[in-house]
């Protein structure tokens, strides 16, 4: 199903021959969400997660296991998303007119502090961003985390730590407010 | 004895050019019982020199003297009999080398047997840069030029290597002199 | 993980793509399929193509080396003769001058 993470139940519960098919199927909202998260831009969040799976059919053959495949594509989720701000940011130099604006998406079950936090974690610098929605989103620990994003653990941590920080003091502001 | 180079006064920047060789000579193939022909440029010189070996020492030395050199040219002639050939034949190619930067540098002239040689050395600011030699007699004509930095003695210390026979015309008298040449 | 934390989870909880994400990469991948098809057809021409050059110029080459190698040796030769000559003729010289 949609939003499964795969790589959670063992392979043996799983008996299905994996394609990439089946993979793609299985991975999808996790590679898109990343991507989403990240971007606060639908199309782009897509067009990322396309260009991941390509990567991953031209190299299907040399990942092994659900796990290895879940690692691969949070890591090239990542890394990608990442690189399509940075690519964005230096086109923005160029002409701001180029840049697409954030979409404000009408999630119809996104309440006012769903969207306020996502906002807020949208505005984070890129690498403490991605650490959030690795930490959050995919329920990486620090250490799995460190790995995917090919950093030391302990700038992870402190990523995280900041971030929170940071979030919760805007959010308790933002919260004060509106109250 | 070594060869002396004469000091020349007036050298005109002249780059050391080969002697033309007279086309009258040409002729003289057909009436010669041996010829000999050979005509090496700059591009044949570095060729034959790669197929000299470092490893053996006479081919060492040649390399190294043909390092220098860019152009041997030897025309040889020999014949069954006397006089087939003129002095003017060869007076084309004594003009050529009264040409500014050339010199005489040894004359010998034999009226017993009619044996002449000349050697020519060619100067270019003080360094020798071409070399010529005309050998007649009643029943031979060679010609050898050779352009490029070499002395003449490099050459005729050759004799006794690279295959070149030593010549001993007057064995015993000569021997103090042949062991105080060599080098 | 504190009540902050949790709300952070609902925030970022995974979204689907739109429907048609998954027909548009299978048809991405099947278009990527067939450019690496074309791409690799014509890698093994450019290959084929490659390997016979080498061997045709291998040939060439050893060829135009034998070639050489008969005009060096026949070059040396004829400089060997040439100094011959030069040497014989200047030691006659030498003689002569030397001898007087």
């Amino acid at each position: 199903m949609p939003g499964q993470a795969v790589g959670t139940e063992s392979e043996v519960d799983n008996p299905e021959p994996r394609t990439f098919a089946s993979v793609l199927r299985a991975q999808q909202s996790m590679v898109f969400s990343i991507a989403y998260h990240f971007l606060r831009d639908r199309s782009a969040a897509e067009e990322v997660a396309q260009d991941v799976f390509l990567q991953l059919h031209r190299r299907f053959d040399e990942l092994k296991s659900d796990q290895h495949i879940s690692f691969w594509l949070r890591k090239v989720a990542s890394h990608r998303s990442i690189d399509y701000v940075r690519k964005q940011k230096s086109q923005a130099a160029v002409g701001l007119d180029s840049v697409p604006m954030p979409s404000v998406d009408g999630e119809p079950e996104d309440h006012f502090l769903n969207r306020r936090l996502q906002s807020l974690i949208g505005s984070l610098p890129e690498k403490p961003r991605m650490v959030m929605i690795l930490r959050y989103q995919e329920d990486l620990m620090p250490e799995e985390i460190a790995s995917v994003m090919e950093m030391p653990v302990r700038t992870v941590k402190s990523h995280l730590q900041r971030s929170l920080a940071m979030l919760r003091e805007k959010i308790d502001r933002s919260m004060g407010d509106v109250r | 004895m070594k060869f002396a180079i004469p000091v020349m006064l007036a050298v005109l920047p002249l780059a050391a050019q080969e002697i033309k060789m007279p086309v009258s000579l040409d002729r003289l193939a057909a009436k010669a019982s041996e010829v000999v022909d050979v005509s090496l440029d700059g591009a044949l010189l570095q060729l034959a020199s790669r197929f000299l070996s470092e490893k053996d020492p006479d081919e060492a030395h040649v390399k190294r003297l043909v390092g220098g050199l860019k152009g041997v040219y030897v025309k040889s002639f020999e014949f069954e009999d006397r006089d087939q050939y003129k002095e003017s034949d060869v007076e084309e190619l004594r003009t050529q080398l009264k040409a500014p930067g050339w010199a005489r540098i040894v004359s010998s002239r034999s009226k017993r047997n009619g044996d002449n040689a000349d050697i020519y050395l060619k100067t270019d600011a003080g360094q020798i840069s071409g070399l010529a030699i005309i050998v007649t007699d009643p029943r031979e004509l060679t010609i050898v030029n050779i352009v490029g930095s070499i002395r003449p003695e490099d050459i005729r210390d050759l004799g006794g290597h690279f295959g070149i026979p030593k010549i001993d015309i007057n064995p015993g008298k000569n021997d103090k002199k042949d062991k105080e040449d060599n080098r | 993980m504190d009540d902050f934390e949790k709300q952070l989870k609902d925030a970022l909880t995974k979204k689907d793509p739109s429907p048609f994400f998954e027909a548009r990469v299978l048809g991405a991948v099947k278009r990527q399929a067939l450019e690496h098809r074309a791409s690799s057809r014509m890698w093994w021409a450019s290959a084929f193509a490659a390997v016979l050059l080498v061997i045709t110029g291998s040939a060439w080459q050893h060829e135009r080396t034998i070639r050489e190698e008969a005009a060096g040796k026949d070059a040396k030769a004829r400089l060997e003769l040439a100094l011959k000559i030069t040497s014989v003729k200047l030691q006659r010289i030498s003689r002569k001058v030397e001898g007087i």
